[in-house]
């Protein structure tokens, strides 16, 4: 190990662990996230995370809210992947309601979610080159998710935070022109994906700086409850929309990439080839759209009968799950959210441990957390 | 035997639909621990036991280690407050298998006051839900490496996530009763501002 000193070094001269403070302020954590890190030269050998500065009690919020009501708190979450919270908490409802969904609402929730997808690794994969240091690469993930925001807007009528789906359902049809302006969309993209990999993907630079760096192991990337890119990374087959099929899934034909070595590198491989599958479920989603209704039979005043539900879908950082608690009355009883980048961001203390302090910013940007789903 | 369990606990206004959604991983774990694991109906057919709180870490061990059952995942822990049943405290796991693909509930019944064993043993990321557990609803975990607030400032009083907690924070029945006084503007000059504050405190 390059940290450990010779003998004779270590007794001439006394060294000493000392603390450094990373955040919360600090433009590499992503959001309000504060790393305490105990170091050995320039070497981690601790590391006590403190988070809960974005804490909004959503959670409480949700039980004096009626069913309906509560929908759109929840994609405040991770505000950058708003139209899968959003499926996250309606499919839950939907479950415990026990209600049918028309083939055709599926369809569109799952082109949604997974344009969703793809804007949220974009986001991502800007802003983890960013820290690293390559900075031309965010301006053309930005501008990739401009247009898929603005495809966003001509179907739900905002930018960010859509509120996307009602419970039962989806609200409207996709507006006139928008599957071709989709397609078209689709069609530049995938080109546009192999133009990120030549700026990055066989960079020496890159590769220098994420290759070994913040390893975690299969086994310990499962103890530690990791989901998501981060979890495959490491080469684990856990994929919800594979393993715990929902919504209109089953239907179509893709592939969940892995990892090997579970390290930054892998991970960032994994999030570039999923967003080669995300357009591949949409090409297929938008060729098979069926005919039919877009919203099933849902009683105007929801009360679920009591009993208890857990689902969850695959959100852009990992597993989403929702565990909800009704008493038949019609207000939720109890919401508790399984967010993915809080777990994840437990994995941070396996992977940072005896790193460089350098390495510490790719290594959190690889994890890809989301403060606002972190502290709920 | 599930439905004499249920009609014992007391539980007012809340007894869950459904029935028991049985599964090979809750039939061989009702069988191994007798009486300390039973079904528990749901209304979605999801496989869930409810465990007595003395066995909890060995059937969770069990479930982990069994080689044709093998929830290797633990995907969320939570807590549930019922503050009129005898059991007020309802501690949740959330189990999967990544082989098997197959899911679990397991549930334990805590009484007022009473802690339980913690799964950091078994599972490293039982540790942050743990703390989120204490912190929000205030289940005390025996065992556990660091048991402190995570969410919420160390000196924060009370756990927000009970039903007793009022929505607006423990001063909310203050502020509604207009305890303070309406809210009004300060005037521009300083010191006549300097004056309305200081009476203010005076009069408190």
């Amino acid at each position: 190990m390059q940290n450990e000193k010779p003998s004779y070094l270590r007794e001439l001269i006394e060294t000493k662990e000392f603390e450094l403070n990373m955040g919360p302020q600090h433009p590499a954590t992503h959001g309000v996230y504060r790393a305490i890190l105990t170091l050995d030269g320039e070497r981690i050998v601790g590391l006590n995370s403190v988070v809960g500065y974005l804490h909004r009690g959503i959670e409480k919020w949700a039980e004096y809210r009626t069913w309906q009501q509560a929908t759109p708190i929840f994609d405040r979450l991770d505000y950058l992947s708003a139209v899968i919270n959003c499926h996250g908490y309606v499919g839950a409802v939907e479950k415990l309601l026990q209600v049918e969904i028309p083939k055709k609402a599926e369809y569109i929730r799952v082109i949604c979610d997974e344009l969703q997808r793809i804007a949220s690794h974009l986001i991502w994969f800007g802003t983890h080159a960013l820290d690293i240091g390559a900075m031309s690469v965010l301006f053309y993930g930005v501008r990739e998710r401009e247009a898929i925001i603005d495809l966003f807007e001509a179907h739900f009528g905002q930018r960010l935070l859509y509120n996307a789906y009602p419970i039962g359902g989806v609200r409207l049809d996709f507006p006139k022109g928008w599957v071709d302006a989709c397609r078209k969309f689709l069609k530049t993209f995938n080109s546009r994906i192999d133009e990120y990999e030549t700026l990055l993907t066989e960079n020496r630079i890159w590769k220098q700086r994420t290759i070994g760096v913040g390893v975690i192991s299969k086994e310990d990337a499962i103890a530690y409850g990791l989901s998501g890119p981060t979890l495959r990374g490491s080469g684990v087959y856990f994929d919800v929309r594979k393993s715990i099929p929902y919504s209109a899934y089953p239907d179509f034909d893709f592939e969940i990439p892995l990892g090997k070595n579970g390290d930054v590198y892998d991970r960032y491989l994994c999030r570039i080839r999923e967003m080669r599958q995300s357009v591949r479920i949409i090409q297929q989603a938008l060729d098979g759209m069926p005919e039919g209704e877009l919203k099933g039979k849902v009683p105007k005043i929801i009360r679920p009968p009591v009993g208890e539900v857990y689902y969850s879908v695959e959100g852009a950082k990992g597993q989403l799950g929702f565990y909800i608690v009704s008493d038949g009355k019609d207000k939720p009883y109890r919401v508790h959210i399984k967010s993915p980048s809080f777990i994840n961001l437990q994995g941070l203390d396996v992977m940072s441990r005896k790193q460089l302090i350098a390495d510490m910013v790719a290594i959190i940007g690889s994890i890809d957390i989301v403060l606002g789903e972190v502290d709920r | 035997m599930a439905e004499e369990n249920i009609s014992e606990q007391k539980n007012k206004g809340w007894t869950p639909s459904g029935e028991p959604f049985l599964t090979e991983a809750v039939k061989k774990c009702a069988e191994k621990f007798k009486e300390f694991v039973s079904p528990y109906p749901n209304c979605a057919k999801e496989a869930s036991i409810l465990v007595k709180k003395e066995k909890i870490l060995e059937v969770l061990n069990y479930l982990k280690t069994e080689e044709s059952l093998k929830f290797d995942y633990l995907s969320d822990l939570t807590a549930v407050h019922f503050p009129e049943s005898e059991f007020p405290i309802v501690v949740v796991y959330h189990l999967f298998s990544t082989e098997k693909k197959d899911s679990l509930r397991v549930k334990v019944e805590l009484k007022e006051g009473e802690s339980i064993e913690s799964a950091v043993s078994i599972w490293p990321a039982a540790n942050w839900m743990e703390r989120e557990a204490y912190d929000l609803m205030g289940v005390k975990f025996e065992n556990h490496p660091n048991l402190k607030r995570i969410l919420l400032p160390d000196e924060w009083e009370g756990h927000p996530l009970r039903k007793e907690y009022p929505l607006g924070g423990p001063q909310e029945k203050e502020i509604r009763a207009n305890k303070y006084g309406k809210p009004f503007l300060l005037p521009d000059d300083l010191e006549e501002a300097k004056k309305i504050i200081e009476e203010g405190k005076n009069a408190e």
